[in-house]
Formats: structure tokens, sequence, C-alpha cells
């Protein structure tokens, strides 16, 4: 599994080949300035030079809405379910988002797994993208192991070289992709696998003074010695707008709905978002959760208690900065976790 | 790959209304080689489709010994619940499980055996207390201590009478509120806990009611010298999926559809959000 | 997986919107970061906007009423219904008699075309949109309809604004993109002055709030400008209005107000220094400030304020009008209001008339029409678009009442209402996802939306239907689509000069300039203006509380603004984070303050008996430290239909308002 370097002039003939067997889903540029990872239908749509995508690959392998079953009542109940089976390479994707899908593939796999989120993801080859220096000020992937390069966790690791691509070879799916496409391909020389290893250590040293303090708020919240006034002060900058859940590379939670059309019906789940007044609340009334600050400190402890990166192999927060850009006040990671750490919020 | 999601048909066999607002719905799964495959233990629970309508967890009410039909005993609450009072014997159901954790059995054996609920926190007692009920030479003795509210919400009324009548088992009632033509105990269901003799370092205690009622019982049972091992509850949550995956029914870094619902004192304790 | 890049449907903030469609399938909401509004961010509604299309609940048929019921119907039915209806009532009493309501969540075109048929076809001055109950009174000189309700500036003004003057608006819950501004603006130092009679969260993280006290905002408001032009004066420059603005609020010392306002001396003037040493500041109001009595001259006193900094100071100050609805403000500009002709031009000017005669090929209807409120009681037939009269207006009972007594009643609408449960004939229209158009934010930004899903079953856009009915009556209309229709938006409106549909592509479209910024290529300046003497006059005893109705009740429109709002609580996921009212204080949530809740021996979550002048009501108690002491708090929603508030009628607009009422709580039984 070696590595390779893919000219640069010959990128789009090998995404070309990729969007003959697979849908390939990159970063685009969308009304001139917003990046979406999306389709694309040609390989100059891609967007090399993008900083971060507005969202995470969450759109496609957990979408907002999406069909579970489809039933008829007449004559006889009948239920199928319905998976989506396409392929799809994932081309371009931020260290930060690869590590990501990580973190989802241990929540929704396990002893039982998601059979539609697992239908997507075994279909699916993750090819990322290193940052060669912080895209955004609000990125913070350096304090959550989750960039700006990797180590693990990719199919296939692309860095940016004056020559080509660096092709760093992460599983026998990226092996086996490498091989399929060898004459594109020349072998990696030595030292310009120690220029992406410098790159790695130049590029983090971009990242700044913008730190989430992330380690020490989480030892505070795992052992519960959170002053309650944090979570009443953080109460107050929060407007439950759910920005921060929907934009999560990480937030999973859904509700399930049933939508009937004359005698067929289908259910269909949405992202649901755990501020929410009502996440919790039972069809007696009994709100488990009545107090906003009761919420907020159920997600920060999902999200980075040292419990649940046990059951998760790592803490969930990768530090893409999308809650920072989504928040509509102030209760993103990075604004939580200094009041933790401070025992007050600014 | 199995889709956890897909629910099994079922058929609705009997409908036995218990209160003004709660009924008892027997079920058959419609398929043979289903039915004979769902095999459940106390305390675990179903994910019950009304097609349509949506999806919500209700305990498994009845003990499975010697039948092919399972109870759930619904109270009439929301969308779903509304749905299914609506139907009828023959009706049709989705049903996914059994799902969760379960009551100990075989680890309190010898023991004596105190069951103490609240309103509907009886329905998932019920086959815990029918199972030790029938292997009851394995177990020190049995007690069932109930209030509800006022006498019109006592659930399972025929099976507390043959309970309060049996050999083998001591059955307690009492309501928060009399009425006109009940004679028995009025106060709290705590307030039972003084009229029976129990030998506290030998027994388990299940516990089950509104949550306010659970606070205060669990109270009075750490002040009577259980253990925090000894306190046997089963939690409900709003749920969605029923199987760890949807997030709404976690409390601290427990999921009650996966982890539990049935918890002991002591986990529920260290749970994050306890508060005494 | 396509990208449509849209506008949130919801409050007037606009927020760039982009709805994902796969397979065809709208799947999901996303906010655009490049926005100048979004800048990435959406509220829990924004993220949910899809969830309007692929609705179970949609009207999909024409109906028609038969008897007791209302049965599907075809188009031509539904249309001979309308065109019999309407058209009996004009034989048989006139134009006078027919009133039609526009929206404020429909496009500026479908508004546009509304009007044209009121006015046009249907020959009818009696043309408004209830929502307008919620915007200040125009107090400005004649041929300045715009100005009353209109912001000055952008929302991006807080980027680098040192101060933001709240006033009645609690952004948290009513425009989320401007409250952002302010909780992240926190963080640089931006200085918050929140005046308001409930401690909002703003106001609780604000560095000074002023707790006036219900009805005392338009003399609170003119003790600040007191104290400003005290110590600033004009800052030695002369200027029109200035020596009639210091003479008007000569008397109005913060203490002298302090009884009525209920608003210490020292409070008043701490805030009054904080905006003297802005350079930067942004003024914001609502329907907080809107809904109150005297509120066209308050918002005329708040643009005098700002107004004082620019100049001599040097203090660059923006005033920001929260508009609640996606299109208020569009489809005022559009002219959806008994006194006023497209583009606000006015009813008497000749030239204006004919330009709009020639373009129309009929004579149109010149009179001041019915206002919205006044229409049910009065006409004998109603059109209605996209309008939720029972929610805006007070006693929706009696609004629904009468509208069932009109002989004839069509509604045009995407879910059913209770206005259209009561309609002889109800027209399925297609919603903001399913069409192209345009809309106008409260920073008169003209945005484009567009067409994602088809519309659903027989749906059809609203100016499309409204096109064939009016030419059904004999008076077709040219248009071919939404297109056409700005085109001639932009030809007859002179504010929205300058506006087409390529260059509305943009991202952020395009802001349509007030006539002075246009010629003068300047920041707008608002003049000088004194507050109208008898409007300063200190709130009359019935604003006082007595030993029997020892507190005064306010309607808050701040509260919980969306519960119940017909788009919310039709959502498939999230509705019930909008039904809370409906599902917890279902007869009115009444918010003590816990002094009060104690003194009157009232609980959380319990029932309370209030009494009032006017009657006796029961509501459901809040214990909460956001209402002040000595007053109690109901979300305006709610107020409308309980019937025991007095409702005073707006001098200046003729609009009904709840009044602040002296009341007693006790325990129900």
């Amino acid at each position: 599994m070696t590595a390779r370097i893919l000219p640069h002039e010959r990128i789009d003939e090998f995404v070309t080949r990729l969007m003959q067997s697979a849908e390939v889903v990159a970063p685009r540029r969308v009304e001139v300035a917003d990046v979406f990872y999306g389709p694309i239908s040609s390989p100059g749509e891609v967007a090399w030079d993008y900083g971060t995508a507005i969202e995470p690959l969450k759109r496609f392998l957990l979408p907002q809405r999406e069909t579970m079953l489809r039933f008829s009542t007449n004559g006889g109940i009948k239920v199928e379910a319905e998976c989506d089976e396409r392929e799809r390479v994932f081309l371009g994707v931020r260290c930060c988002d690869v590590t990501g899908v990580g973190v989802m593939d241990a929540m929704y796999g396990g002893d039982t797994p998601d059979p539609y989120y697992m239908s997507r993801r075994e279909r699916s080859t993750i090819i990322a993208l290193t940052c060669l220096q912080a895209p955004d000020e609000t990125c913070f992937c350096v304090c959550c192991d989750a960039g700006p390069f990797l180590t693990k966790g990719y199919d296939q690791q692309w860095t940016s070289l004056p020559e080509g691509m660096l092709v760093e070879i992460g599983s026998e799916r990226g092996e086996a992709l490498a091989r399929a496409n060898e004459d594109l391909l020349a072998p990696a020389e030595l030292d310009q696998i120690a220029t992406r290893y410098r790159l790695a250590r130049e590029a983090e040293e971009t990242f700044g003074d913008f730190k989430s303090y992330i380690a020490g708020a989480m030892r505070k919240l795992s052992m519960n010695e959170v002053d309650p006034e944090v979570w009443e002060q953080a109460a107050m900058r929060c407007t439950e707008c759910g920005g921060c859940t929907y934009l999560c590379p990480t937030c999973v939670c859904f509700t399930v709905t049933d939508r009937m059309n004359g005698s067929q019906g289908v259910r269909e789940r949405h992202w649901d978002a755990c501020l929410n007044n009502c996440y919790a609340r039972e069809a007696s009334g009994h709100n488990p959760r009545p107090e906003r600050g009761d919420r907020l400190r159920a997600r920060f402890f999902h999200k980075i208690s040292h419990q649940w990166a046990e059951r998760n192999g790592r803490q969930a927060c990768v530090g893409c900065g999308r809650c920072v850009a989504g928040c509509m006040a102030w209760a993103h990671m990075p604004a939580v976790t200094e009041g933790i750490r401070r025992g007050v919020m600014t | 790959m199995n889709n956890p999601y897909l629910p099994k048909i079922a058929s609705i066999r009997k409908v036995k209304p218990e209160t003004y607002d709660t009924a008892t719905f027997t079920l058959q799964l419609d398929d043979p080689t289903e039915r004979k495959a769902f095999q459940y233990r106390p305390g675990q629970f179903v994910e019950l489709s009304v097609f349509g309508a949506g999806e919500a967890p209700f305990c498994i009410s009845s003990s499975g010994h010697g039948r092919d039909t399972f109870d759930l005993s619904v109270r009439k609450v929301g969308c779903v619940t509304d749905a299914l009072h609506e139907m009828g014997e023959g009706g049709q159901v989705g049903v996914r499980g059994p799902l969760g954790n379960s009551f100990p059995f075989e680890e309190v054996e010898g023991k004596h055996i105190l069951f103490v609920g609240g309103g509907i926190g009886l329905f998932p007692l019920r086959p815990q207390i029918e199972d030790v009920y029938r292997e009851r030479d394995r177990f020190a003795s049995i007690t069932v201590l109930y209030g509800a509210r006022t006498p019109d919400d006592l659930v399972y009324r025929d099976e507390l009478e043959e309970w309060q009548q049996q050999e083998g088992m001591t059955c307690l009632l009492t309501v928060d509120v009399g009425a006109e033509g009940w004679t028995g105990n009025v106060g709290v269901v705590g307030t039972l806990l003084q009229k029976v003799e129990i030998d506290v370092p030998n027994a388990v205690v299940f516990v089950c009611g509104p949550p306010i009622m659970i606070r205060f019982v669990v109270q009075d049972l750490s002040g009577m010298g259980f253990g925090e091992e000894a306190i046997i509850t089963t939690l409900e949550r709003h749920m969605r999926c029923g199987i760890g995956k949807c997030n709404h029914c976690m409390i601290g870094d427990k999921w009650v559809c996966k982890d539990g619902p049935v918890f002991t004192y002591r986990q529920m304790k260290a749970m994050m959000e306890f508060e005494e | 997986m396509a990208e449509i890049a849209t506008v949130c449907p919801y409050c007037g903030c606009g927020c760039g919107l982009y709805l994902h469609v796969r397979d065809g399938v709208v799947v999901g909401s996303s906010p655009s970061r490049s926005h100048p509004v979004a800048e990435g961010r959406l509220c829990l509604k924004g993220w949910h906007a899809h969830e309007v299309v692929d609705n179970p609940r949609r009207l999909t048929r024409p109906l028609v009423r038969r008897g007791a019921e209302l049965v599907e119907a075809t188009w031509e039915e539904a249309r001979s219904a309308v065109v019999a209806g309407l058209g009996n009532t004009l034989e048989a009493e006139g134009p006078q008699a027919i009133g039609v309501l526009g929206s404020a969540r429909c496009t500026n075109e479908d508004n546009y075309a509304l009007v044209r048929f009121a006015r046009g076809t249907l020959q009818t001055p009696n043309i408004d949109c209830s929502l307008r109950i919620q915007c200040v009174p125009d107090t400005s000189q004649p041929g300045e309809a715009w100005r009353a309700g209109v912001s000055t500036g952008q929302i991006a003004d807080l980027d680098d604004a040192d101060l933001v003057l709240l006033v009645g608006s609690d952004p948290t819950e009513e425009h989320p993109a401007v409250g952002a501004r302010i909780y992240q603006g926190r963080q640089r130092g931006l200085r918050v002055v929140a005046v308001s009679t409930r401690k909002h969260p703003l106001a609780g993280l604000a560095d000074v709030h002023l707790p006036v006290r219900p009805g005392g905002e338009l003399r609170l408001i003119a003790s600040l400008l007191h104290v400003v032009l005290a110590e600033q004066g004009m800052a030695g420059e002369e200027r029109p209005g200035g020596e009639d603005l210091r003479a008007g609020v000569a008397d109005v010392s913060p203490e002298v107000t302090a009884a009525d306002t209920g608003v210490s001396a020292d409070l008043v003037r701490q805030a009054a220094g904080l905006y003297l040493s802005s350079q930067r500041a942004v003024i914001v109001y609502s329907a907080g400030l809107a809904l109150s009595a005297q509120s066209g001259a308050a918002v005329q006193a708040l643009h005098s304020l700002a107004a004082l900094g620019s100049g001599g100071s040097g203090r660059q100050v923006s005033v920001l009008s929260l508009l609640c609805r996606n299109n208020l403000q569009g489809c005022r500009d559009m002219g959806v209001a008994p006194d006023v002709l497209p583009g606000y031009a006015s009813l008497g000017d000749d030239a204006a008339v004919q330009r709009f005669e020639q373009a129309w090929q009929c004579e149109l209807a010149r009179g001041t029409g019915l206002s919205a409120w006044e229409m049910p009681g009065r006409v004998r037939a109603m059109y209605v678009m996209g309008d939720d009269i029972t929610r805006s207006i007070p006693d929706p009972e009696a609004t629904l009442s009468a509208l069932e007594a009109l002989d004839f009643l069509v509604v045009q609408d995407i879910f059913m209402s209770p206005a259209a449960s009561v309609a002889q004939v109800v027209l399925p229209a297609a919603s903001f996802a399913e069409q192209d158009g345009t809309w106008t934010n409260l920073e008169r930004r003209v945005q484009r939306t567009r067409r994602a899903a088809s519309p659903p079953g027989e749906a059809r856009e609203d100016w499309r239907i409204i096109a064939d009915v009016s030419r059904a009556m004999g008076k077709p209309f040219p248009y071919e689509g939404p297109p056409q229709i700005f085109e001639e938006i932009s030809d007859l409106l002179p504010i929205y000069a300058g506006v087409f549909y390529p260059p509305l592509a943009v991202n952020g479209g395009i802001r349509w300039a007030t006539p002075e910024a246009r010629d003068a290529g300047g920041p707008e300046e608002a003049r000088l203006r004194p507050p109208p003497a008898e409007a300063l006059a200190a709130p009359g005893s019935e604003l006082r509380a007595s030993d029997q109705y020892p507190l005064l009740l306010a309607a808050d429109p701040t509260l919980r603004p969306w519960d119940g709002e017909v788009m919310v609580s039709q959502m498939l996921t999230v509705a019930g984070e909008f039904t809370v009212l409906i599902k917890d204080y279902p007869d009115g949530m009444l918010c003590l303050n816990p002094e009060d809740a104690k003194r009157f021996q009232v609980r959380g979550g319990r029932p309370a008996r209030v009494v009032s002048p006017k009657g006796e009501c029961q509501m459901q108690v809040r214990v909460t430290d956001e209402a002040p002491p000595g007053v109690a708090l109901v979300p305006h929603n709610q107020a409308t239909r309980l019937g025991i508030m007095e409702i005073s009628t707006d001098q200046a607009g003729g609009r009904p308002l709840l009044a602040p009422t002296p009341i007693s709580v006790g325990p129900a039984e």
C-alpha cells in the first residue's frame, strides 16, 4: 500500500474515471461563494482550492430526510424497507470531515448496525484532501486529533505537492482504486513523502491561538464537576436554533414520522436536535430536561465526555468549527468549553 | 443486512379495558415462525407501530410462559395510543422487539421479593410478578404493594383480587385519594411499607411508577436499609428507535432502550443527570 | 443533489437559504454562508423550511362549499363560483362592499397582482393585509408614506457597531439573525441597552435594561432624547427642526417621567451616557414597540434620536424596523394598503394614477378603503390571499363569526386556516418553494425565491390564480410569469427602479434605496420632529394599579410569537416546539414575577383566575423573573382572544390595539 503521485495534469482524468462507476461527491461552488459537497457532473466542478464546505458528509450518509419504510394498509399490512445502494466516491474531503465519518461509523455500526447508513457507507470510498493551512479562523481540528493531516481513517489521503497529489493509501479499498488506475500514477519518492510530513507540521502551526481547550473541559464534564451556574449562563446564550446540531459532522439524532397518502404510507426519519425543548418530552407531558441548561449539559456530555469517548472510540468533536459558524448566539463548542474551563461564560 | 427498523406484523386478539384511559391489548404475531421466535423476559419492551400514526415503545405487560400471545397495557395519551385505542380485535399493528434488558430473575433466587408499583407502573411489573409467583418455591417470599391516585386508577383489578387472596403472596393496596365505596388504605404507596415486615438484608425490591413516586419510595427504601444494588426500577423515556441510534432516550452515557430500561438504583445514581 | 438558492419564508430577516433537491424530492434546508444576512446561520424554523413541501396537510384541490361541507371541485367550478360570488355582491352592493386581503408571506408579484385585481378589476379600494396592524402608522409628511416603519440601515450595521439600543424587540425570539450579531458583538465589546417591559434574554445580558412599564415607551424615549439633547445639543450645528425638538422634550426629563415609565432617572441617564459615548449605534425596534399606543410618535422619536448623531457629533446611527414576516415590507411596497397605491404613490397623485391606469388598461379605484380590521363587519364579500386575519387582530372569535356571516368568502392559501374553514371557496396555492418570485425583507432587500418543486396536486401560484379569476371577470392580465410582473413593478414604482431580475440573482439581492439616498447619494437622514404634545401627555389613571386591580396586564408580541402560526404548526417534525403554548398553557400563559405569584398565591403550571374591568378568564401561570413586579405578561397571540383586555384605537392609524389592562389575579377554584 505504497504512496503514489498523481500528476496535476492527470487529476481530471482520474476523476472522469471515478465518475464512470460511481456518484462522485466533491466540494463545489454554489452561487459563486458557497461551497457544498455535492455530486459533480464534470471534473472541472471540483473546487480544489476551497477552505471548508458549509456542511459535512452527513448530508449524504444520513440525509436530513430519508424514507425508511414504505407500507400499504389495503387488504392486510405490507411493509418494505428502502435502502440507498448507490456507489459513491467522496473526493476532496477535509480531514475533520473524514474523522467525523469515523465517529458516525462507531455510532451507527456496532452490534445493531443501522442498515440505511451502512448501505451507503459500505458503498462509499473516501478520498481526503489535507489542509496545507488553517482554512478558517474558526477551525480547531488540531485540538481534536482530527487534522489537518490524518494517519488513518481514509481510503486515500491526497496532499497537494508542486508536482501532483501525493496519494497515501489507508485501506484495501484505497489500494484497489490505486491499482485500477496505476497507469495514471507513479510511486512516490522518499523526499516527496518527507515533504508531506513537513507540510503537515507547517499546517499545524497556522492554526494560531484559537483553541477549544477541550481536554480541560472534558475532565470536568466527565466528573460532573461543572458549576451549574455555567449551564444557566450558557442557556442564556443559546437560542435552540439547532445550527450546531445540524451542521455537526457527528450529530446523528433523528426523529421518525409516518406519512399517509390514502392507503399508502411512508415512514421517514428527519434530523432532530437535542437542544429542543420537546426533544425528550413524553406524550404524558413530562419533560426530563425542562431547562435549557440541562439540555446543553446533556449535549456537551454526549460530545466530549470520557464515557462517550470510550463507547465511540474517540470524543465526538472534530474541530471543524461549523458550530461556531452556525451558532445564532454564543453557545458553540469553543464558547462552552471555555466557559467550563473558566467557570463562567463571557 | 438485518433491518432492525422493519416491524413484524401482529394482530390484536383481544382488547380489555382496564380503566377509563387504559386498556390491555393482547397481540399475536401473524407469521408462525416469528411467533415462535419471539421470546422475551419481564422488563423488556417492544416498539409498536400503528401504521400512519407512528411508532412508540411499550413495556410487555404479560409473562411469556405458556402462551404465543403477549400483552401491552397502554394508556391513551398521544397520537399513537389514541389511534391504537380506536382499534379492535383483528386490527393489525407492527412490532419490533423484544428490546432492552430484563429484570433479574435467577440472580435474585432465594431472596424476599418485594414489588412496589404506582399507577400504570404496575404494567411492567406484572410479568415479573407472574413469573416469580409461578416459581415461588425458588424465592423466600413475595410481597406486592400497589397504589394509584384514586380507586378509578387502579389497574389489573382481576389480578389484584387474585393476588390479595392467593397463598404464597402478600398483596396490599392503597389510593392517594379515597372515594365513595373505597374501604381500603388511603395514603401514598410508600405508606404501605410500614404495614409489612421485610427482611431487608435478604430482600430485593422492584419499583415502578411516576418519576416522583419512584423518587420518594426509593428514599423510603434507602431509609429502611436497602442497598443500592437491591433496589431495581425500570425507566421510561421518549424513544424513536428503541435500538440506541436516535439518542432520544439517552441519560448520561446510557441509553434507556439498550442499557435499560431496567436499572438498579446504583446505576441510576451514577447517571450524570441523577438528582436525589 | 441540487442546491436551490432561495430565502427563508419565516421572519423579516430574510436569511439566504438553500433547498436541497435529490431525485426531484426536496430533502433538506441549509444556510448560505456568503449571504449578507444569514452568514451561515439559520434558526430552527429555517432549518425546517423544506417541510412545507410534501406536507400531507397541504391544500391540493379547490374546495367549494355545499351546505355544511367543503367538497373538492375542479378549477373551473371553483373559478365560476368565485366569479359568481363576487359578481353578485358587486351587482347588489357595489365595489365598496368587497374587501380584499393580501399577504405578508406571498411574493411581491402575487401581491401586486392582487392590488391590480382589487383596485382595477373589482374597483374596490378595500385592500389591506391584516399584519399591517403590526406596522407603525404613518406619521410622515405627504409623499413620505414609505417612512413609516422602514429601516434606514441594514442588519450588517451591527457588525461594526459599538452600541445597540433595543426597543421592545426580543431578537432572540423574533429575529434570530439580528440576535446572533448582538450575542457575538458582545464578545468584542458591543454595548447593549434594552428598553422593554419583559426581561428577555438579551435584556438580561444587557449593559443597561430599562424595564419600562407598558404604555410608558414614548415618554421613556422622549426622556432619553431630553438627556442626549441636553448633553450634546445640536453639536454646534443649525438643524431644521432642532429647536422645535428641544422645546418638544423640554418637560420630559427622566426625573419627571420616572413615575409613569417605572424606570429610575439614574438608569435612563446611564443609558443615555452609553448612547452619547458611542460612535456607531444601531437602534432596533419590532412589534414590541409597534403594537403599543403612540408607536408612531415613539418611532419618530427614535429616528430623531438617530438623527442627532450624524452631523455634528460624528455618531453614525441606523434604525432597524424589525418586521415580523418575510414579505411584510414587500406587501406594503406593493400597495397592499387602503390608503396608497403601489410604491406608496398617493391616491391623490393624478400622474401616478394615470401611469397605473395606463399599464392596467382600466380605471382604478382611487378612494381610501377600509383597513383589514374594519373589513369583516363592514363588507359583504371578501377575497383573502395568504392572510391570517383571525390571528392578527383582537377578538378572533368575533372576526371568525363576521367572516362566516359574509355573503361570500374565498380564501386562497397553502394550508387550511380558520378563515378557510368558513369560506365558500378555498383555492390551493403554491408555497414559497414551488414558485419563482421576490420578497422584500426588513432591510428593504429585494431577494429572489426560486422554485424547487412542483406545487402539490392542483395547487397553483397565487398570481396565476388571481390572473385567471380576473380574466374570467373580463379583465385579463398580460403576464406570462413573475419576471414580467416584476418588470412592471420596477417600471412603475420609483422605489423599485433599478431592481431587475438578473441583478437580483446575486446572493443577497438588492436593497431598494429611499428617495433621499438616491438623490443625495449618501446615508438617509431623518428629519428632527418633536413628539406631538398630546401623545407625550402622561398615561391616564386607568393604567395605574389600584387596590381592586393591583396588577397591569400587557400583551407581549415578542413572547412566543410563532406558537400556533400556520406554517410552523404544520411542520412534520418540530411543530411541537411551536405548540408549547397550546399544550401547556392552553387558556393563556400568564407570566408573573415570583413576588407577585407569592403575593397572589398562585403557582406555576396551575390555573389562575384573572379579572379585569372588562371581564374575567382563566389562564395557566408561569412564574418567571422575565415579568417585572407589578406587571403580568401574556403572549399577544393569546391575548387577542381572552376577552378581558381593553382595546384602544390608535389615534394615528385607527388600529385596534390591546391596551395594558389593570387586573386582579388569584388561584382558580
